[in-house]
């Protein structure tokens, strides 16, 4: 068993855990959104990162992939790290404003505003497909091709893969091709309505059913009004 | 070939070889690296082959093609040994001379010979060029020596006996422990002591072991590494032989780029021979001990040099880096321990074997030992190679070594460590170079590129290219790299265009910080240092170009119409007034012209004429003779221009404003202020108004006629000037406060002449320069100089000033004394040209040390000479006296001109305004003073400068002026904005080639005793004919903007 200290709690680990395993053990909510528990760590969307060492040494390492170590002083929540997951998540927003898990991450980091031009990709790169497909369909259809800005998710040559088999695991994982919320009119805006109001379109507006559920959009909205 | 079984063969094949090599034969090197291949050393040696068979030479010279000698500025270079003869850019037609000069008669072809910059001296021999001089070659040092495919001339020099050393007589602790106390760091550029890593890597479990040579050099404009394996691939398997000994591994690879064919060709073939020789292969050199080496091939991805991306691309997987830990020396290649080390640290170990760590060690800083290889690239006069011991200053480095920056150019940063370094500005030109310190000032060692940049040098744009080339280098993997790269980018392309958001900069900041720190390796982590260097650096760069739209080095297109507006202070538009000249419509050019510059007359005459030095024609043949142009319609009584007819401001501003000085800043300010509206009243202590221009500057540059003309129309249009009124003196500024006055620009300038300082300077016939001018131009009486000897102090305008006028005055001789050199002085060319040609001795390096008199009269003076001394960061060469070097000259009157100095303590009694140490006033960008309503400009608030810059500051004074009153900051400026004249031009036609028309100047013969103007008007015709030779490269931005009109817009999905 390996002794580590999680925000000033002491913990202790099996070997060979990671320091998100650990925080997520003793119940530390570390956000993550390229991590899946049957899926290799992979560490590309920083999103997971944690303070570690002291002082001047003191550095953001992904808690997906680092492993525990004896004596490791973690810290899940410094501002340093708050402050670097606001702006990937905003990163993260402007790549695609419509994916719902990576607005409700938004959400949870209070990030309102998104100041980088808008793109409306389908694909934020997290991988999560890819090692789908490799690791649990071991059928490898899929991989990344190009560098830098072209990066992009693909068959060989772009051409129908002989080895897929249609199985649908890809979209099942994906976050970005999901259930969408529209979001309020400002593209560039998030209500964050659902995960900060209880759902209230009944309390305040009698026959109202909404079909997106308990979203609390239509609150959000009926405030603006009142303030113009 | 016989197999090298033990140390004792390694000696025995040393000496055969040595004994063997001609001897008393002389030996031509011929550099065949990268830069001289681009030179053409091809077909320099296939030149000295020819030429060797036809003289029937080959009994006594032998040729060798060797390997980069560094100073790739001058090459094809040549070096002919023993004696070491330094010849640069030899062509194939010098062969011949070479041949028959130097080797047959010993004697030396002086056409080739390199001359030193600085002292102008021819220099014969490699030793004492100044490039070497300064430099230490440990690892480089036998670049020049050897011939990159024959491993005997390796053996020659000493070859492999670090490895024989530490295979028979070291334990692999040994090795480690001396690498360790050598203090040996990566040269890769992260510095991690190499020594620790290979401990890691021999403490790590496993019986399989690699170890690998990090070749994949990418930085743009660096190729140390590349050079290294093109000119002593040997020294490389050396230090990889005796790094894989005392690791235990038994396999080596050498990762290179594809890119550098060389580089692979002469690797490959050091590998065989070695192979060969039995020093790669089983039992190496008797010991136990297998070692083999093989070459991977990289296809040029720059993310791979980082170590687990390289690992993967040798894997034959994707080049993508993973997240460390575990490090490569636990888990590496194949899943095995791995030593990963840069070419230079490798060609490093030999040379610590052989001469133990203390002495390696002892070269340096604390924590950086030993040399580094840069390659010194972009704005310098001497491109190259260059190794330099740890801690050297850049200052030396850029100046010394680097011969500072071409074409006499101002020098504004260097940018160390590749595309993810950082760039270092002129303040911090101290800096040592060593890992922490280059850390500090927010940069990174890297793998040795240093990219120089001078005045014209755009730092947003080196910030957008470099970032443009990370975005599309980074692997992608990780969110922070590829979207941070990206948008940084982008936030960075929109400021290049002029689209810039106020809060950017803090965007950059925020977003480069949250990309150093989250990013999973080296690429990433380092990427933001562009940015973030030249924010903190050079922030107001970044300002000018979000909120004034402006590009001051003129290289973002979307900002400037001109090359030469945008060079100009006040921003004149040269182009569209020179294209009205040329279609003979002079009056509207000189309204065009009136509408920026109230002088165009006088900065006709004695303007710097900045934007003569971008003019774009320069190209081509000689930039457009702007300055000329510009006399010709301010002269326009004189050549017959109708003045435009003054349009008067629509509304009358009911505030009062006093102006308090009538140089070219005040009247430029009440020049505009008036054009809005405002009376303006300007108060002069002198009893003539126009300041430096009327009392400093001699009749035969600027005539009163001329200059009172151009101040009689500013008058007219509703400035009040009150001459022989001191403000502080005759009234004071809260007298004109309680008369009505609510604001006050303060533009005395600098009026005190600076002292020299030194024993005699009270006796009579010193004269400081400015008080004689003033003098002279107000009519005073002066020392008559007639048949007298004269000598001036100084180097600045005043000093030919008030030589040339000496001259006038009937002077037997005028000497100007200046104590540093002819390059180093401020005065314009142009006009110490002229002095020469009036008959005026300049010497240089001269400084005086005291003044003798007879009767209370000079009679003569004590100079030393000087030589020149250490670079100050401007690169200029502060001069240093010569010991016992003091000698006298005999002369009647003493002129200092060595500087002036303001005082505006009686000007503020009582007021609070903040001033600087050197008696200039404080002010923001905009003019404003720490007092509101009190408002600065012109040489009183920046030092001693030009009238333009004086007009610029006018008008910025004018446009803030009206801002304070009217609250209004969106308030449009007329002649803020750009006109648009419709004149035609083809921009299809290929520009006629003719040079500049030059005006005529009066004989030299007749300027003595005369005060007649020295340069003359164009004639009309001549006018028109200089005028057509712009490119208007003004149309340039108009004709893409009708381009992009056409264009069909791109449909976004």
């Amino acid at each position: 068993m390996i002794e580590l200290t999680i925000d000033g709690l002491p913990v202790l680990v099996e070997e060979g855990s990671t320091i998100l395993d650990a925080a997520r053990f003793y119940g530390i909510d570390i956000p993550t959104l390229c991590h899946n528990d049957g899926l290799t760590p992979y560490g590309a969307c920083r999103l997971c990162v944690v303070e570690i060492g002291k002082g001047e040494n003191a550095k953001l390492v992904s808690s997906c992939t680092y492993p525990a170590e004896p004596g490791l002083v973690v810290r899940t929540n410094s501002k340093r790290v708050t402050e670097a997951r606001k702006v990937l998540v905003e990163l993260l927003v402007a790549m695609c404003p419509s994916s719902k898990t990576v607005q409700d991450l938004a959400s949870a980091m209070e990030v309102k505003k998104v100041r980088f031009k808008v793109e409306h990709n389908d694909c934020i790169l997290c991988g999560l497909c890819v090692r789908m497909c490799e690791e649990q369909m071991m059928a490898k259809a899929i991989g990344f091709v190009n560098r830098g800005k072209d990066r992009k998710i693909t068959t060989p040559f772009d051409m129908k893969s002989d080895v897929c088999r249609t199985c649908g695991g890809c979209m099942y994982i994906c976050p970005a091709c999901e259930l969408r919320c529209q979001g309020p009119d400002a593209e560039t805006d998030l209500c964050n309505a659902c995960l900060n109001v209880q759902p209230v379109c009944l309390k305040e507006e009698d026959n109202k059913m909404c079909f997106l559920g308990t979203c609390g959009w239509c609150y959000e909205e009926l405030g603006r009004k009142k303030k113009k | 070939m016989k197999k090298i079984h033990k140390a004792a063969d390694l000696k025995q094949i040393k000496e055969n070889i040595i004994k063997n090599s001609g001897k008393g034969k002389t030996l031509i090197t011929i550099c065949g690296g990268t830069g001289c291949n681009a030179s053409g050393c091809e077909k320099v040696i296939s030149a000295f082959r020819r030429e060797i068979k036809k003289q029937r030479l080959k009994d006594n010279v032998d040729i060798k093609i060797t390997g980069c000698h560094g100073f790739c500025e001058k090459g094809p270079i040549v070096v002919i040994h023993p004696k070491g003869i330094f010849y640069k850019q030899v062509k194939p037609k010098d062969v011949k001379d070479i041949l028959t000069e130097t080797i047959v008669k010993g004697k030396i072809v002086d056409r080739l010979l390199y001359i030193d910059p600085l002292t102008g001296k021819k220099i014969i021999y490699e030793k004492d060029v100044q490039f070497y001089k300064g430099q230490k070659r440990i690892v480089f040092a036998n670049n020049g020596l050897l011939d990159p495919y024959k491993i005997e001339d390796y053996f020659a020099i000493c070859g492999y006996e670090a490895a024989a050393k530490a295979l028979t007589n070291m334990r692999p602790e040994k090795i480690i422990d001396e690498i360790k106390k050598s203090g040996l760091r990566g040269r890769g550029g992260a510095g991690f002591p190499a020594g620790l890593k290979w401990e890691s890597c021999r403490k790590s479990k496993g019986t399989k072991k690699y170890i690998i040579c990090n070749a994949d050099e990418g930085d743009p404009g660096a190729y140390m590494d590349r050079s290294l394996i093109e000119g002593n691939p040997f020294s490389i398997l050396e230090g990889m032989l005796i790094g894989a000994y005392a690791i235990g591994a038994n396999l080596g690879i050498v990762y290179v780029r594809d890119e550098y064919p060389i580089a692979v060709k002469t690797m490959k073939n050091a590998i065989e021979q070695a192979q060969k020789y039995g020093l790669l292969g089983k039992n190496i050199l008797g010991s136990d001990f297998d070692f083999d080496m093989t070459i991977v091939r990289g296809a040029g991805a720059f993310v791979c040099g980082e170590e687990t991306a390289l690992i993967a691309s040798v894997e034959g997987k994707k080049g993508e880096p993973r997240q460390r830990p575990p490090f490569p020396t636990q888990k590496g290649l194949w899943g095995k321990p791995t030593n990963i080390n840069n070419v230079e640290t490798w060609a490093n170990i030999p040379y610590i074997i052989k001469k133990g760590s203390k002495w390696f060690a002892s070269i340096g800083t604390e924590k950086s030992k030993g040399t580094k290889i840069f390659s010194l690239v972009g704005k310098i006069n001497n491109t190259g190679l260059v190794e330099v011991p740890m801690g050297i200053t850049l200052k030396e480095m850029i100046y010394s070594i680097g011969g500072g920056i071409p074409e006499n150019k101002a020098f504004k940063a260097v940018q160390t460590g590749g595309p993810s370094g950082g760039c270092i500005p002129k303040e911090l030109l101290e800096t040592p170079i060593d890992y922490e310190k280059l850390k500090e000032a927010g940069c990174i060692m890297g793998s040795g590129g240093m990219v120089v940049m001078d005045e014209d040098t755009c730092m947003v744009d080196v910030a957008r290219y470099f970032l443009e080339f990370l975005q599309d280098e980074s692997c992608g993997k990780c969110l922070s790299c590829r979207e941070g790269t990206k948008r940084m980018a982008e936030i960075i392309t929109d400021i290049t265009k002029g689209q810039g958001k106020e809060g950017d900069i803090e965007l950059l900041t925020e977003l480069a910080k949250v990309v150093k720190d989250t990013s999973m390796c080296g690429l990433g982590q380092t990427a933001a240092n562009p940015v973030l260097s030249t924010i903190k650096y050079f922030r107001d760069e970044y300002e000018t170009h979000i909120i004034d739209r402006k590009c001051p080095a003129g290289v973002c297109r979307d900002l400037y119409i001109s090359p030469c507006q945008n060079a100009c202070p006040a921003g004149m538009n040269a182009p569209g007034y020179i294209s009205l000249i040329g279609e003979g419509r002079l009056t509207e050019a000189l309204a065009l012209a009136l509408d920026t510059n109230p002088f165009p007359s006088v900065c006709g005459r004695i303007c710097d004429h900045q934007c003569m030095f971008k003019c774009r024609r320069n190209q081509i043949d000689e930039p457009v003779a702007i300055r000329s142009l510009k006399r010709f319609i301010g002269d326009y009584e004189e050549n017959g221009i109708e003045y435009p007819s003054i349009v008067y401001p629509k509304e009358i501003m009911p505030f009062k404003v006093a102006i308090v000085g009538a140089g070219p800043a005040g009247l430029s300010c009440a020049y505009f202020l008036a054009r809005l509206g405002y009376k303006p009243t300007v108060f002069e202590k002198l009893p003539v108004a126009g300041g430096m221009m009327a009392v400093a500057i001699p009749e035969y540059r600027l005539p009163k006629k001329i200059l009172q003309r151009e101040i009689d129309n500013i008058k007219k249009i509703g400035v009040d000037i009150r001459l022989n009124t001191e403000v502080g003196k005759d009234i004071t500024i809260s007298q004109l406060w309680s008369q009505g006055y609510q604001a006050f620009f303060i533009a005395v300038g600098m009026y005190g002449d600076r002292r020299l300082g030194i024993p005699g300077e009270n006796l009579e016939n010193v004269i400081q320069a400015v008080d004689l001018l003033e003098n002279i131009n107000l009519d005073k009486p002066v020392v008559s100089p007639a048949g007298k000897k004269v000598i001036v102090i100084g180097g600045g305008n005043s000093a030919i000033d008030a030589a040339r006028t000496m001259l006038r005055m009937g002077a037997k001789e005028v000497t100007i004394l200046y104590r540093r050199t002819r390059r180093e002085m401020p005065a314009y060319a142009e006009e110490v040209e002229a002095a020469e040609h009036e008959g005026v001795k300049l010497r240089f390096l001269i400084a005086p040390e005291k003044i003798f008199g007879e009767k209370g009269k000079v009679k003569s003076i004590e100079c030393i000479k000087m030589k020149p001394g250490d670079f100050d960061n401007e690169g200029r060469q502060k001069p240093v006296p010569i010991q016992n070097s003091n000698f006298f000259i005999d002369t009647d009157i003493i002129i200092p001109a060595i500087g002036e100095f303001s005082d505006v303590s009686g000007l503020f009694t009582g007021l609070d305004v903040e001033t600087y140490p050197d008696g200039t006033v404080k002010t923001d960008k905009h003019g404003r003073t720490s007092i509101p309503g009190i408002f600065s400009g012109g040489d009183v608030t920046s030092g001693p400068a030009t009238v333009i810059n004086a007009v610029a500051a006018g008008e910025r004074a004018a446009v803030t002026i009206d801002q304070y009153f009217t609250k209004d900051r969106t308030r449009k400026y007329s002649w803020r904005e750009h006109k648009k004249v419709d004149t035609y031009f083809d921009p299809e036609a290929e520009p006629v080639k003719y040079g500049m028309q030059k005006p005529k100047v009066l004989p030299p013969i007749d300027r003595k005793g005369s005060f007649e103007e020295v340069e003359m008007c164009y004639t009309k015709a001549l006018a028109i004919k200089e005028a057509k030779r712009c490119l208007r490269c003004d149309l340039e931005i108009e004709l893409q903007e009708k381009l992009r009109e056409e264009k069909p817009l791109e449909v976004k999905r």
